[in-house]
């Protein structure tokens, strides 16, 4: 299945939306702010790839990018968001708000994953495009609220960026163990992989924005996941909305302080 | 319990004891309601068969009274894997013994809260134990005893509710006044006809061949149905003039051996009850926090 | 939610009041509830009423051996899914119907996936517009809160009913020959996208389908659940449901939200993240 080939059953589904039903999973306070902000939802997308990761052999006492798995869970999680675009830009719609990127183990496949993106395509009712200088529809992982609020501060989302890095951190010899037992000591390896295991995983995700010509990243969130390859390797996902001005005024109100008395 | 609060005391003679957090006192205090103590209601019950399921009849035992409905075999086999029939039935016994023990636990935590001059009973607590295999439930109903400040109504029969705290403000807010905690039970058991049976898996019997399309497991469809209506029923007669509301419901069904299940419907709530007219509410103003 | 209305003053004797007066205070017949008191108020703002608590429930059979391994779709898993939940919901629609109310509101589904049988359970309070009579026609039936109920009328929209979908399939099975030849690489499984991609769109289309029926404009807060299904490691199943909505009147009414800022301390300033 190549990645301009979605299933049978998606080009029913996608066929039956263009009769004007929409479905979205966003909630009610969600979809009334998507229409707040101009916007309405015309479908809900997926994409999903089931992926097999291959095996890369690491030294025990090595720390290291395990670039063949880095590519893995890039590839995978591109390929779901690839082809949720393609359902998004098959509907005419301008983006995709609220997606979430899953990751999903099932007992029959082992060392595979099912790598799943779900979100609400939307279009604006101005009928003025909003789609990226990519000329593809905006993906966002901002929830309803978050997108009504960003769209009253003159930014648009451009594009769901992501950045990732499987980093294998070393273990350390009987040796060095011993020689740090009872003291403080900092591990300057450890420190150092993590750091630059954290920092391989930002540019990566900072390349895509720049792509998109975005003026920046928001709700940018740093995951740490071990997966199922045990403690030492861990992948580090780094994921954020980029946004670029769109030269509206800004109308954002100035907010009331409130103290809330339930619990 | 506080002995030293009793009826007519002087509210400073004994400090108050009471389970209400600092919110929900706060609250209480401002429904002009004054906590004095805590009450409790207990009340253990026995029956035939609380706790595990002691069933081993090969056919069904005969109901006394309540839910009862007849599955008879459509074949007309007479052979000894074969049952002759199916039944539905409300195990009337243990119903009657969870009313009882709930019933009379709150009765007995009114006549607490009566006992030290309150007007009612916030923020009810309950368990409900089985103590293993013995055949006892034990129910224990715990709240805060208050009354109207200053001195109380002197109320004959005080309110008993499982709200407390802001939600009980909003009540009155809204019109509405306690009336009584309610709660019910009823257990329908399911011993399952032939066919019921074949299609729960629970035999291989392939006489008859199976109908094209999605089919309907009826008995078992009857018996949820009929237990959940049986116990709304019931809670509904406990109102005493007032609403259900803030209710749960809750259904367990336990499978006691093969074609042998049981559906047991638990239901509480609030009976409360409308006075005057309800404070018109304003609609609520939509906000957005910014975290 | 905060609530930025001020407790009134006269509080103290409102609750005096409703004490000390004997009156019979229920018109009409005892009606009972689920919802929460917040739940309840909310559809006071609106001038609805809570009727009854309503419930339905159906159990289909699944021959024996539809769970055996095979290929592609397991037909009668997803349509003993379908008629299950779909009987369910007829049933509270009739629950709802004979109490004169016009729909269900904040209606749970609890759904069993058992080698032998697939049971919905679905519960709900009934409502109506405080006094009115009995609705024509179907009453709807939405598994939103009271709440989101409220939110969505004073915006304009109602609810139809509920929309549900399901497709349950086998894992495909892998040759052992690709299995070692895979064994390190990076690849898709193309053959298993193929199977659990379509099926999660099937389950969508299905639900879709079954949304045409009441004719409205949309489905909100679709849900996509994964199984049950705790005893077949090969198979996968989907289930997706939400509330069919269309817009009551002629036009969508703008909420305009005030924005505001807690000063509550509920969010942490800092967490520390450990990394196992």
């Amino acid at each position: 299945m190549s990645t301009h080939d979605l299933p049978e059953a998606t080009e029913h589904r996608l066929e039956e939306l263009e009769h004007g039903l929409f479905t979205s999973d966003l909630s009610v306070n969600e979809f009334l702010l998507v229409k707040e902000a101009g916007f309405h939802p015309v479908g809900l997308v997926m994409g999903s790839s089931i992926y097999h990761t291959g095996i890369q052999t690491r030294k025990w006492g090595q720390s290291q990018e395990l670039t063949k798995l880095t590519e893995a869970m890039y590839n995978a999680r591109e390929l779901a968001m690839t082809r949720m675009e393609e359902e998004a830009a098959q509907l005419g719609a301008d983006g995709v708000v609220g997606v979430r990127l899953d990751v999903n183990y099932y007992e029959w496949g082992k060392d595979a994953a099912e790598f799943i993106a779900v979100g609400t395509a939307v279009k604006a009712e101005d009928g003025v495009s909003r789609r990226n200088q990519l000329g593809k529809p905006f993906t966002s992982d901002l929830s309803g609220q978050d997108f009504w609020t960003l769209s009253q501060t003159g930014f648009a989302p451009q594009g769901l960026v992501m950045g990732t890095c499987v980093y294998h951190i070393a273990h350390r010899g009987i040796g060095q163990t011993l020689a740090s037992t009872g003291q403080n000591v900092e591990l300057p390896n450890f420190t150092q992989a993590l750091y630059e295991a954290r920092e391989l995983a930002m540019t990566r995700m900072q390349d895509e924005s720049t792509r998109l010509g975005a003026t920046g990243i928001v709700g940018v969130r740093l995951e740490e996941k071990s997966h199922q390859w045990g403690s030492h390797i861990i992948e580090f996902l780094a994921l954020g909305t980029a946004v670029a001005a769109t030269g509206a005024p800004v109308t954002l109100a100035k907010p009331t302080t409130i103290i809330s008395l339930d619990h | 319990m506080t002995s030293s609060t009793g009826p007519g005391a002087d509210e400073r003679a004994g400090a108050f004891t009471s389970a209400l957090s600092a919110a929900d006192f706060a609250a209480c205090l401002a429904l002009g309601l004054e906590p004095i103590g805590l009450v409790q209601g207990l009340c253990a019950m026995q029956s035939t068969s609380f706790g595990r399921g002691v069933f081993s009849l090969a056919t069904p035992m005969a109901p006394s009274g309540g839910y009862l409905a007849n599955y008879p075999c459509p074949h007309g086999f007479v052979t000894g894997e074969h049952r002759p029939f199916g039944q539905n039935y409300e195990q009337t016994w243990l119903g009657h013994a969870w009313r009882d023990g709930y019933g009379t636990a709150r009765t007995r935590l009114v006549d607490a809260a009566r006992a030290l001059g309150a007007d009612g009973v916030v923020g009810v607590v309950e368990a409900e134990t089985a103590l293993a295999d013995s055949g006892v439930l034990e129910f224990s109903l715990r709240g805060t005893a208050v009354r109207v400040a200053p001195g109380g109504l002197g109320t004959a029969e005080p309110f008993t509710t499982y709200l407390s705290g802001q939600r009980l403000a909003k009540a009155f807010e809204a019109g509405l006044a306690p009336v009584s905690i309610v709660g019910s039970f009823v257990s329908v058991r399911v011993w399952a006809s032939c066919v019921t049976e074949f299609l729960l898996g629970g035999s291989p019997l392939q006489t008859w061949s199976s109908p094209s399309g999605p089919v309907e497991i009826d008995q078992l469809a009857d018996a949820h149905a009929r237990g959940r209506e049986l116990v709304r029923d019931d809670a509904r007669a406990q109102l005493r003039g007032g609403h259900l509301r803030a209710a749960r419901l809750e259904i367990v069904e336990r499978e006691l051996g093969p074609g042998d299940i049981e559906i047991q419907a638990r239901l509480r709530g609030n009976s409360l009850r409308p006075v005057g007219e309800a404070v018109a509410l304003a609609t609520p103003q939509p906000t957005l926090r910014l975290s | 939610m905060s609530d930025p209305r001020p407790v009134p003053p006269d509080l103290p004797a409102l609750v005096r009041a409703a004490l000390s007066t004997t009156e019979d205070g229920a018109r009409g017949a005892p009606t009972t509830s689920d919802l929460s008191i917040d739940e309840e108020l909310s559809l006071h703002a609106l001038a609805w009423e809570p009727v009854a608590l309503t419930t339905g429930y159906a159990v289909v059979a699944v021959p024996a051996g539809a769970w055996q391994w095979g290929q592609g779709e397991i037909d009668v898993a997803s349509s003993a899914h379908e008629r299950a939940f779909t009987q369910a919901l007829r049933r509270l629609e009739s629950d709802v119907a004979r109490t004169g109310a016009h729909g269900v509101v904040g209606v749970s589904i609890e759904r069993e996936v058992a080698p032998s049988h697939i049971a919905v359970a679905v519960m709900g309070t009934a409502v109506r517009p405080r006094g009115a009579g009995a609705r024509k026609g179907t009453p709807f039936v939405t598994d939103l809160s009271a709440r989101d109920f409220a939110r969505l009328v004073a915006s304009g929209w109602e609810p139809l009913g509920l929309a549900t979908g399901a497709s349950f399939v086998y894992a495909p099975r892998r040759s052992i020959g690709t299995a070692l030849a895979q064994q390190s690489q990076n690849v898709e499984l193309t053959n298993f996208t193929d199977a659990l991609y379509g099926a999660r769109e099937r389950a969508v289309e299905r639900l879709q389908r079954s949304a045409m029926s009441y004719q409205g404009a949309g489905i909100v807060e679709v849900k996509l659940e994964e199984g049950p299904l705790r005893f077949a490691s090969h198979a996968v199943g989907f289930a997706a449901w939400g509330t069919v909505v269309r817009l009551a009147g002629d036009q969508h009414l703008p909420m305009s939200p005030t924005l505001v800022v807690s000063l509550d301390d509920e969010t942490r300033a800092f967490e520390a993240q450990t990394l196992e």
